[in-house]
């Protein structure tokens, strides 16, 4: 086992020779903490006085932001990390030793992991800074960290193992970035098309207010009618909006509730959104007004009663990562029954 | 009589013309070989190789890729302690056939062995025996020359140390000690060549496959490759060498392997073109008596080809060859220079290829 891991090491360490020692690579870094570090300085000069309080939600966006960036750049480092090796002729020379796939494979993962993981670096500064600073909270800082790590890896898996799988460099970081912005931007708007398509006609109760002029109270009563509508049902796309990692960000940093018992920042409030999403639409009645007329929240309780969507969505994300890695493992794998047409084995 | 004259297609319509009928006490001519019909019946009958003889062995080795075959039906045997060559026109099926040798694509149908491991059943077996140096070789960019030793050497399972220290040796059985910590990318095409070649013995294999080894080479370089790879034979190890240069060759191989549209070519065949005419480049102090000297003992024109001081003749054995020199030089022409104008593999491959000149 530990000459296995050790060969596994050795992998690393020569696709981060190949990767990190890049021009490209300090280029990269250098723009990455220019544009992160840059707004989130501006940001923090700019905002004075009460407008701090503003600030909050603003700072909350640079972590959306910093995600942002390294899931651009991850793609460049990995998407081109098997097929580029084949095309220079590096890769037979690997799969002529005692390596093996997996251990090929996994090295060049981890490898541009670790590579991507330093425009994580660069950032992290700015976010810790702020937060001491009082911009943000620093146990959201300190959650999404390794959220960052760990979709970073997402995306170096999937980046490698479509390199294993497509012939072509620049078409398989292409398919890596579609990946990303499917995950990105077309998880919601899956999840708003799904909504509607599975949207449903329901039968509901008519539940009416009978006002006490004496009292002043109101009691509600149910008519004992029926009338037909239209329930859009997004809890049966749900899956789609948690697999987004911007909403895995958001429902995985603990929210802070306010004095009424809702979120008072925006990741709080977009988790607690995935949370309400997952309950099938509720038929209004008289049940949920009280004895006294009082109106019973439907969000008390719903972090106990829901699933917590950040762990399905990294859930989503670790089988596919799963699933390109053992792709690419199958294609490097020599002596190579079936070839793509045209693809340079040396 | 001209003499001279250049020949297109020179040996295969020449032997029913090739008598002179002069019938004034000149020497005889030489006598016209008859169509080469003669199969060597030991060639012929090559038996099949055992599986477990060591060295290289391929059985009725298939590999198509679509509708394209490869390689049909390759069967050889590299010998251990021999330099055998690997040699056939663009598009054999020489490098698809290397590939398979070397557990990175695997056989149709038909059977490997390599030092006597099976690419499909054991291929890291396969590889620690084997060392592979590919006709265009990849090269970490980035990395030092050292560097990529002690890598390979690694990747080949060897600890830390024992990886420096191959390294460090191979660097200077490279002569590659000045450029060993610069990156690999300002390497040059020959010294490039040297570090893949090291790079093929990190791991002390026993069987080498070379694929176009001395291309790019200094003659200095090229010595030396000859130098090692005669070492490396005379220790008990297989080559097996694929090059286009046949001069090269010659020199360095024992055996040969000719392969041609996908398939080794046999016996048979090979026996005919080696039969096929060589050419013989002559030289002398006085050409015009050359080229008249060549055409008065009898040499058919079309034989014979003129190229400024030099002149070519088409002979089929090297007995014509001894029996034209001796005459030359029994007609008082002052001959500086006879040899063959091709060696012994360029003589079979032009055959194969239909003696195209």
């Amino acid at each position: 086992m530990s000459r296995w891991l050790q060969m596994l090491g050795v992998v690393i360490r020569l696709e981060l020779a190949q990767r990190v020692r890049s021009v490209a690579w300090y280029v990269l870094l250098v723009i990455v903490a220019i544009v992160v570090g840059g707004v989130i300085v501006v940001l923090f000069l700019s905002l004075q006085g009460f407008q701090r309080d503003l600030g909050g939600a603003i700072f909350a966006m640079t972590i959306f932001l910093v995600m942002l960036v390294t899931s651009l750049v991850t793609p460049a480092l990995s998407g081109s990390a098997i097929n580029g090796d084949r095309d220079a002729g590096t890769l037979a020379s690997t799969q002529v030793t005692q390596v093996t796939g997996t251990q090929l494979v996994l090295g060049k993962v981890i490898g541009s992991w670790i590579a991507s993981l330093g425009f994580l670096a660069v950032c992290t500064p700015f976010m810790l800074g702020s937060a001491m600073l009082g911009g943000l909270r620093i146990e959201a800082v300190l959650v999404a960290l390794p959220i960052l790590v760990l979709e970073i890896g997402f995306v170096s898996a999937i980046g490698v193992g479509l390199s294993g799988m497509i012939r072509k460099p620049v078409l398989s970081t292409v398919v890596t970035y579609l990946v990303v912005a499917f995950f990105s931007v077309g998880t919601l708007i899956g999840f708003g098309v799904g909504t509607l398509a599975f949207q449903q006609e329901e039968t509901r109760d008519e539940i009416t207010w009978d006002f006490d002029d004496r009292t002043g109270s109101s009691t509600c009563i149910a008519t004992g009618n029926t009338y037909e509508t239209t329930v859009p049902r997004p809890d049966r796309v749900w899956l789609m909006l948690a697999a987004n990692p911007y909403v895995i960000m958001a429902d995985a940093i603990p929210p802070q509730l306010d004095a009424n018992g809702y979120p008072d920042d925006i990741f709080g409030q977009i988790g607690l959104g995935v949370r309400m999403v997952q309950e099938p639409p509720r038929a209004e009645s008289c049940a949920d007004y009280g004895d006294d007329g009082t109106w019973q929240d439907p969000v008390e309780g719903i972090y106990e009663r829901t699933a917590p969507s950040w762990f399905v969505g990294l859930g989503i994300h670790v089988l596919l990562a799963g699933g390109a890695v053992w792709g690419a493992i199958a294609a490097v794998r020599a002596p190579a029954k079936t070839l793509a047409a045209g693809s340079r084995i040396a | 009589m001209g003499g001279a004259q250049p020949t297109g297609s020179s040996h295969a319509a020449t032997t029913a013309t090739t008598v002179t009928q002069q019938g004034d006490g000149r020497p005889d001519p030489i006598p016209a070989s008859a169509h080469p019909a003669f199969v060597d019946p030991l060639a012929a009958g090559e038996p099949a190789p055992g599986l477990d003889e060591g060295g290289i062995v391929a059985l009725h080795v298939h590999r198509s890729f679509g509708s394209v075959h490869a390689v049909r039906e390759m069967t050889f045997h590299a010998k251990p302690g021999r330099v055998t060559a690997l040699i056939g026109p663009n598009g054999a099926g020489k490098t698809t056939l290397l590939l398979m040798l070397a557990s990175l694509l695997a056989p149709d149908s038909g059977a490997i062995r390599i030092d006597g491991a099976d690419p499909m059943h054991d291929p890291r077996a396969v590889r620690r025996a084997m060392g592979w140096m590919p006709d265009v070789l990849g090269t970490w960019r980035t990395l030092t020359p050292l560097q990529i030793l002690t890598t390979v050497g690694r990747l080949h399972g060897l600890d830390r140390s024992a990886a420096r220290e191959r390294a460090a040796e191979l660097i200077v059985e490279a002569r590659l000690e000045e450029l060993a910590n610069r990156p690999s990318r300002v390497l040059s095409r020959g010294q490039q060549q040297r570090l893949g070649l090291v790079r093929a013995l990190v791991h002390r294999p026993r069987v080498l496959l070379l694929d176009e080894p001395a291309a790019g080479l200094d003659p200095t370089s090229r010595v030396e490759l000859r130098g090692m790879l005669r070492g490396f034979a005379a220790d008990g190890g297989t080559v097996l060498i694929s090059s286009h240069d046949l001069s090269e060759l010659d020199e360095m191989a024992d055996d040969a392997v000719f392969v041609d549209r996908g398939e080794v070519v046999r016996g048979e065949r090979l026996v005919l073109a080696q039969q096929a005419s060589r050419e013989w480049r002559i030289r002398a102090l006085d050409p015009r008596a050359l080229s008249y000297q060549l055409a008065n003992i009898g040499v058919a024109f079309d034989r014979v080809r003129v190229e400024g001081e030099l002149a070519y003749v088409a002979l089929d054995r090297d007995e014509h060859a001894a029996e034209v020199l001796a005459r030359l030089v029994g007609a008082g022409v002052p001959i500086t220079h006879f040899a063959p104008a091709v060696g012994d593999m360029e003589r079979t491959y032009l055959g194969l290829s239909g003696g195209a000149r």
